[in-house]
């Protein structure tokens, strides 16, 4: 996953959008840690440990992937198990944002403020297909930001709609990678890549 | 009691304000002078042998752009140029506006349909807000995403747009705006390809599986 295939000379530009997916670049070109000398390294990851292990999430539900948080932070899926339990009621005690659901127009300047209101530092994940790019709403949806990433920068996209939980641990353990500051590691499952191999390259 | 012994009695009490009858839809429908519909309202409620005290749904309807199979279509957003801008019409709308009302009498177990129509430019409907008092509501609805006017409703604000909101958006001429209040509302291309594309070559070349790893 560190370096791109050479794309193939007749690539067709829709393949991507059949393809519905949207990598994150920033997760590849996270800074080494090595690279630092040793008391700063030492320092940092002691501090970038602590923030990963207790990311509190705003209390933030916007549509049905709201559904889906709720049953993360439950028992059956725990979010609680990666320290991301605990759903503040104020954005001023919270860390994550998880855009779930639908972000309208009037909700993106309320949803401008929360993230403004929160203190550094601060990770936000869009989850579901509105929140990265519109999703249904894409063509006709007058009152829909067509993506949250318009709004607020983004670390972590999780597709889907709405995204399963186990996909939403799944990006809350990919942000974890990137304030830790490796390089995240993504395998995809079997049958993404049976999928997208169904998807001609040419038109 | 039969739709149609219901239109008939409604006739009998309007005159020349019904303006006539559809049986053969899935759900009959009454046509009815937009000045007279609140007085047609009240009787359907009042009279006993009609007793209609619920006001299921109350919806406005925009009847412009239709085509000769009956199908309407928006003119918001005609397609997508090849570099991602949506197309937009300057077409003005031209087809008439209306209300549907729905009752329904939970006592007597049965429905009727009433429709309205109304000019595009002059686009007013007397309020049943008075008859049934949920109808504010969905009047405020109807005002909001199409601009129908109800005239003598007591509060006739936006009901789920801003109030800064410009336009009715459920208009079939309505085009969205690039921005609204700072807030973007166009899309772009939905994922920008970095590689150019060329015609030719063989189906499917070595080196572009997908990544694991």
């Amino acid at each position: 996953m560190s370096t791109h295939p050479t794309p193939p000379s007749d690539y067709d530009v829709s393949r991507e959008q059949m393809l519905d997916f949207k990598v994150d670049q920033q997760l590849l070109q996270v800074v080494d840690t090595d690279a630092k000398n040793f008391i700063l390294t030492t320092v940092d990851e002691v501090f970038n440990w602590a923030r990963l292990s207790s990311v509190w999430p705003v209390t933030f539900g916007l549509a049905c992937c709201a559904i889906e948080m709720m049953a993360t932070s439950a028992t059956r899926y725990d979010i609680d198990r990666f320290g991301a339990g605990a759903f503040r009621a104020t954005p001023r005690q919270a860390d994550l944002m998880i855009v779930s659901g639908t972000v309208t127009a009037k909700m993106a300047t309320r949803l401008k403020l929360i993230y403004d209101q929160m203190p550094e530092p601060k990770w936000v994940i869009a989850m579901g297909s509105c929140a990265i790019g519109g999703g249904p709403y894409f063509k006709y949806g007058y009152h829909v930001v067509k993506g949250v990433d318009f709004m607020v920068p983004v670390d972590v996209y999780v597709p889907g709609c709405p995204p399963r939980p186990e996909v939403l641990l799944d990006g809350l353990m990919r942000l974890q990678d990137k304030i830790r500051g490796r390089k995240g590691r993504f395998i995809a499952p079997k049958w993404v890549t049976d999928y997208a191999k169904l998807i001609p390259y040419r038109k | 009691m039969e739709q149609n012994a219901i239109y008939e009695l409604l006739a009998g009490v309007l005159g020349d304000g019904a303006l006539g009858y559809n049986e053969h839809a899935l759900e009959p429908w009454a046509d009815v002078a937009p000045a007279r519909i609140a007085e047609a309202c009240r009787f359907l409620r009042d009279d006993p042998r009609l007793g209609f005290d619920q006001l299921m749904c109350l919806s406005g309807l925009d009847w412009d752009g239709f085509d000769e199979t009956g199908k309407g279509k928006s003119t918001a957003i005609l397609g997508y140029t090849d570099d991602g801008k949506p197309e937009t019409s300057d077409r003005v709308g031209t087809g008439e506006l209306g209300v549907a009302y729905h009752l329904y009498s939970h006592a007597l177990r049965h429905k009727f349909t009433l429709r309205v129509r109304v000019p595009r430019d002059a686009a007013t409907v007397p309020t049943v807000g008075g008859v049934w008092s949920t109808a504010q509501w969905h009047e405020r609805e109807a005002w909001d995403l199409l601009g129908i006017t109800f005239a003598g409703h007591p509060d006739l604000r936006r009901m789920l747009l801003d109030d800064e909101w410009v336009g009715h958006p459920l208009r079939k001429d309505y085009v969205m705006p690039d921005t609204w209040s700072g807030v973007p509302l166009q899309g772009q291309p939905y994922c920008a390809n970095p590689f150019p594309v060329e015609t030719g070559g063989p189906d499917q070349p070595a080196g572009d599986q997908p990544a694991e790893g």
